[in-house]
């Protein structure tokens, strides 16, 4: 019964959103539960994060998502721009060398 | 003082560390004086690996842990503070029948959680694929998802005859079946071969044994 091995991802679910729930005013929580319940859940959703960043190919898919093909399109159109940028610039140094 | 309640349990002489028992009629609440300072700002706490909120939540875990290791448990949702002993023996009177019962049904039994997950689909190799093969492929995918949702569904029945309860929670990403199981100690060698049986292959992750968390639904008032 030892619990150093159980992920925290794993006790937080249960120790937070399971169990016994006492209600009526002889019982105060001390913290509001349900608040923290959903905080807990994303750390637990986050927690899987890593797992699941393999499974999200179909964001870049166009067949799934129409505008992946939109993002090709303007990440095509920023590394030509980019590249025009590169040769005016080079084409600058050297008229600047040439003057010197 | 304030009292940090953890769980009810039979009332049986239990050595634990720090924490006490509250009896009545055979049933004993678990509980320890608390400084209600600790729990001060929780909720806005990132529950990283060292946070307070991680040290709490394992301290509360322990605690029931402990109980759990020589008496059936009713684990109590994190957070639960009396004002005082005679409120912790006016909640033991609330329910009492009731609580008595299910300490007896969960007598014997640990929790087991089982998670199932999808293996990531192969990549789609775009060049030069036709638009047939492409189509094709897509729907391929489709139908492996459909099947591994199926079988997870599967799985779940299967392991659910071997088990004294289960419970399954709705998955959400790449999560198949996000199930726990309340299994006979004596079973539990037959029921963990069941899951491998049964998973091989798939991608599946096993915690526990736990307190019965997931098979505490109750709600305890002051009636």
């Amino acid at each position: 019964m030892e619990n150093r091995h159980t992920s925290l991802a794993d006790t937080l679910e249960r120790v937070l959103d399971k169990g016994v729930v006492i209600v009526g005013d002889i019982a105060v929580s001390v913290v509001d539960i349900e608040l923290l319940t959903l905080r807990v859940r994303l750390f637990v959703a986050s927690a899987q994060t890593a797992r699941e960043m393999g499974m999200d190919w179909w964001t870049d898919d166009p067949f799934f998502t129409p505008k992946a093909v939109d993002r090709t399109a303007e990440m095509k159109a920023l590394t030509q721009q980019n590249a025009e940028l590169g040769d005016r610039l080079a084409a600058l140094e050297r008229a600047l060398g040439e003057r010197s | 003082m304030s009292l940090y309640a953890y769980a009810i349990t039979r009332d049986r002489p239990i050595e634990l560390d720090g924490p006490w028992l509250i009896r009545h009629r055979g049933l004993a609440l678990v509980v320890a004086d608390v400084d209600l300072d600790r729990f001060t700002g929780l909720e806005f706490d990132d529950p990283a690996e060292d946070s307070p909120l991680a040290v709490l939540a394992r301290e509360h875990d322990t605690v029931v842990r402990a109980v759990f290791r020589h008496e059936p448990v009713l684990p109590l949702r994190f957070g639960t503070v009396l004002e005082s002993a005679d409120a912790a023996l006016r909640l033991l009177a609330a329910r009492h029948e009731e609580a008595l019962v299910r300490l007896d049904q969960l007598a014997g039994r640990q929790e087991w959680g089982v998670r199932l997950r999808a293996a990531a689909p192969e990549p789609p190799q775009l060049d030069g694929l036709s638009g047939t093969a492409y189509l094709m492929a897509r729907r391929r995918n489709l139908t492996a998802a459909d099947d591994a949702r199926r079988d997870a569904t599967a799985v779940h029945e299967e392991l659910t005859r071997r088990a004294a309860e289960s419970t399954r929670r709705d998955p959400a990403g790449d999560v198949l079946l996000e199930a726990a199981y309340l299994v006979d100690v004596p079973l539990e060698d037959d029921f963990h071969a069941s899951v491998h049986r049964l998973t091989s292959g798939l991608s599946v992750e096993i915690t526990g044994p736990w307190p019965p968390y997931s098979f505490t639904r109750m709600e305890l008032a002051d009636a």
